[in-house]
């Protein structure tokens, strides 16, 4: 019977419909994973070596394979630029960055294409030629330009107690620098000299270090205080209905529909208007770091927990009610213990956007080395200085807080649900 | 005893006027209506989670129209049951009676009787979410009673249960009732519950509650 009459109804494959959104969320999963892991990657751990002078003159035509001159055993570090193929070295083609002990007094430089700019560097690595002491003041000399800044980093190895190690280097010219050896360190006639990674300097360097106390601290205290206030408000605007109601609601999404930067003007204009002793406790101080992190961290507080109250069903304070409790007992007793998983995630999300606070914190607090700088503030001085290793550097510490915080919070919180 | 006078409710566009219902003490009443007539928002406002616009309400000889819930000596297990999700059975037998400010031997004992009448002895350690729908209706009814209330209301207590569990819950309240002697008002929809436990039947149409006995 069947067999006649319409064909059986067939319904579309859901393979299609699966895929795309496998492929949509997969490529945004995927760039966040790249995303991070670009950082990771990108700087290179490993010491590096002190280069002295560019050999090759960058920025002249070569017409031909570019002879350069070395000097016979010595080590150099090559990098190839974008029109060049590689460097011709007794007999063999060196390609890519590279370090070679030079065996020849002469190589060339083999262009990609004529006729267009050299951009290939060639430097050699400096070696120290003499080492003296004075006062516990170690000042070597190098037989190149050693290119180093008074405050950064240098790794001494090879020279026994007290002087191997990290120091950092107070004092520099063309070929020398000085950096304060521990007492009692015995003179040591060979070393070698390496740059440590942008990590170990950026751990080392005290503005740094100044600014990941201040963003720890600050961000700890945005935290507890949007807490503070989000939990109330949040459990007022779930339970309660009033006269404003929507206002409230639009209010308090304000901070987190305004620029950052406008955040940070608006208050910066409104402590004109408080009196003077507080704009002078707060403005430019560390307390503004914390106003303007609060200000728009706290949105996000509020949100998270009026989303947690409005999950818990008033069922349970109204059977609270006629156990016996009044409203206070039944929040504390009854609903609190239920929204403590919100009220971890409120904490991290706040904690996480006061890290990231940057916007308004430069236009209200300012970015004063060892006053407001905090680690937003610091990457952004080290781009502006043209340190990009630095930056990154700055932004795996703010990864690396962000990731603890998010891991305690996480195994904290779960304790607290499931035990 | 219950005894709502001329009772007013207001919610929203929803209204309920002049209702009356009177319960003796340690009856068994059952008040049937259908969904959405405001049963409900009639066992809310005894138990004080609503306010009426007019009326009294006496329970147990007292005048409670204006108590808060805590001080009105009612017990409620809602349709959900809503047992605390944070709390070991334990706990929520005894969370009345802290309140209360019980000492220790004293709870401890209420809790193993009540646990005792309701046959929950071996549940005490259990969190809510590792009860069956049958336990969770015994522990709601248990946390309900431990401050030995007056009165016990009960908002559809057997709706969400098997068939077999339906008729060994109301063999349950039937004893609880026996034993304790609480006057017990009990909203359902199903005709045979209301035969087999109500010593007095209420039906609620049209805004009206109406005594058949």
């Amino acid at each position: 019977m069947s067999d006649r009459g319409q064909p059986p109804f067939k319904v579309a494959s859901d393979k299609p419909f699966l895929i795309g959104l496998g492929v949509l969320g997969g490529s945004y999963l995927l760039i966040i994973a790249a995303m991070v892991l670009a950082d990771l990657v990108f700087l290179d751990y490993g010491d590096r070596p002190i280069l002295g002078n560019e050999v090759i003159q960058q920025g002249r035509y070569a017409a031909d394979d570019l002879p350069v001159r070395v000097k016979q055993g010595r080590v150099y570090h090559f990098r190839p630029g974008k029109n060049e193929k590689g460097l011709d070295h007794n007999g063999k083609t060196l390609r890519g960055d590279q370090s070679f002990t030079a065996a020849t007094d002469e190589i060339s430089l083999l262009p990609a294409k004529t006729d267009v700019p050299v951009t290939a560097s060639l430097r050699v690595e400096t070696t120290v030629s003499t080492v003296a002491v004075t006062n516990g003041v170690a000042t070597l000399t190098m037989d190149e330009p050693h290119g180093l800044l008074w405050g950064e980093f240098i790794r001494v190895r090879g020279a026994g107690g007290g002087w191997d190690g990290v120091h950092e280097i107070t004092d520099t010219s063309l070929t020398q620098l000085s950096f304060v050896v521990p007492e009692g360190a015995e003179a040591a006639d060979s070393l070698q000299l390496s740059k440590p990674n942008p990590l170990v300097q950026a751990l080392r360097n005290r503005d740094i270090q100044f600014s990941i106390m201040l963003s720890l601290i600050s961000c700890t205290l945005t935290t507890l205080l949007s807490l503070w206030v989000a939990v109330p408000i949040g459990y007022v605007m779930s339970r309660f209905e009033f006269r404003g109601k929507p206002f409230i609601d639009t209010l308090l999404d304000i901070p987190i529909v305004l620029p950052p930067l406008v955040v940070g003007l608006s208050l910066l204009i409104l402590f004109r208007y408080v009196p003077d002793w507080l704009s002078d406790v707060v403005v430019y101080k560390w307390p503004a770091v914390v106003l303007a992190q609060f200000m728009v961290a706290c949105a996000f507080a509020v949100r998270t927990m009026r989303v947690t109250f409005d999950q818990i069903p008033q069922r349970y304070e109204q059977v609270a009610l006629t156990l016996g409790c009044n409203r206070r007992q039944a929040f504390w007793r009854v609903i609190m213990p239920q929204a403590k998983g919100g009220l971890i995630a409120a904490g991290t999300l706040a904690w996480a956007r006061a890290l990231g606070e940057f916007g308004p914190i430069l236009v209200f607090a300012g970015a004063t080395r060892q006053k407001t700088e905090v680690l937003p503030t610091s990457a952004f001085l080290e781009l502006q200085a043209g340190r990009t290793e630095g930056m990154l550097a700055v932004s795996l510490i703010m990864i690396a807080a962000a990731a603890v915080v998010f891991i305690v919070a996480r195994t904290f919180g779960m304790k607290r649900i499931f035990a | 005893m219950i005894r709502l006078k001329d009772i007013a409710l207001q919610q929203g566009s929803f209204e309920l006027e002049d209702i009356q219902l009177e319960l003796a003490a340690g009856e068994y009443g059952v008040l049937m209506g259908q969904s959405g007539c405001g049963k409900t928002t009639v066992l809310e406002a005894i138990c004080g989670l609503r306010e009426v616009a007019g009326g009294t309400i006496e329970l147990g000889g007292r005048d409670v129209t204006v108590l808060p819930p805590a001080e009105r000596g009612v017990g409620y297990v809602p349709q959900d049951r809503a047992l605390f999700p944070t709390q070991i059975v334990r706990e929520q037998l005894a969370f009345a009676l802290v309140l209360r400010d019980q000492p220790q031997n004293v709870i401890a004992r209420r809790v193993e009787e009540l646990a005792e009448l309701l046959g929950i002895t071996s549940l005490l350690d259990r969190a809510p979410e590792n009860l069956s729908g049958g336990e969770a209706q015994r522990v709601a009814l248990g946390r309900a009673l431990a401050h030995e209330p007056a009165v016990l209301c009960l908002d559809e207590p057997l709706s969400a249960l098997d068939e077999e569990l339906h008729e060994e819950m109301c063999g349950l309240l039937e004893h609880v009732h026996r034993e304790t002697g609480v006057t017990i008002l009990h909203i359902t929809h199903s005709p045979s519950e209301a035969e087999r436990l109500a010593g007095c039947h209420f039906r609620m149409a049209d805004g009206k509650v109406a005594r058949n006995e």
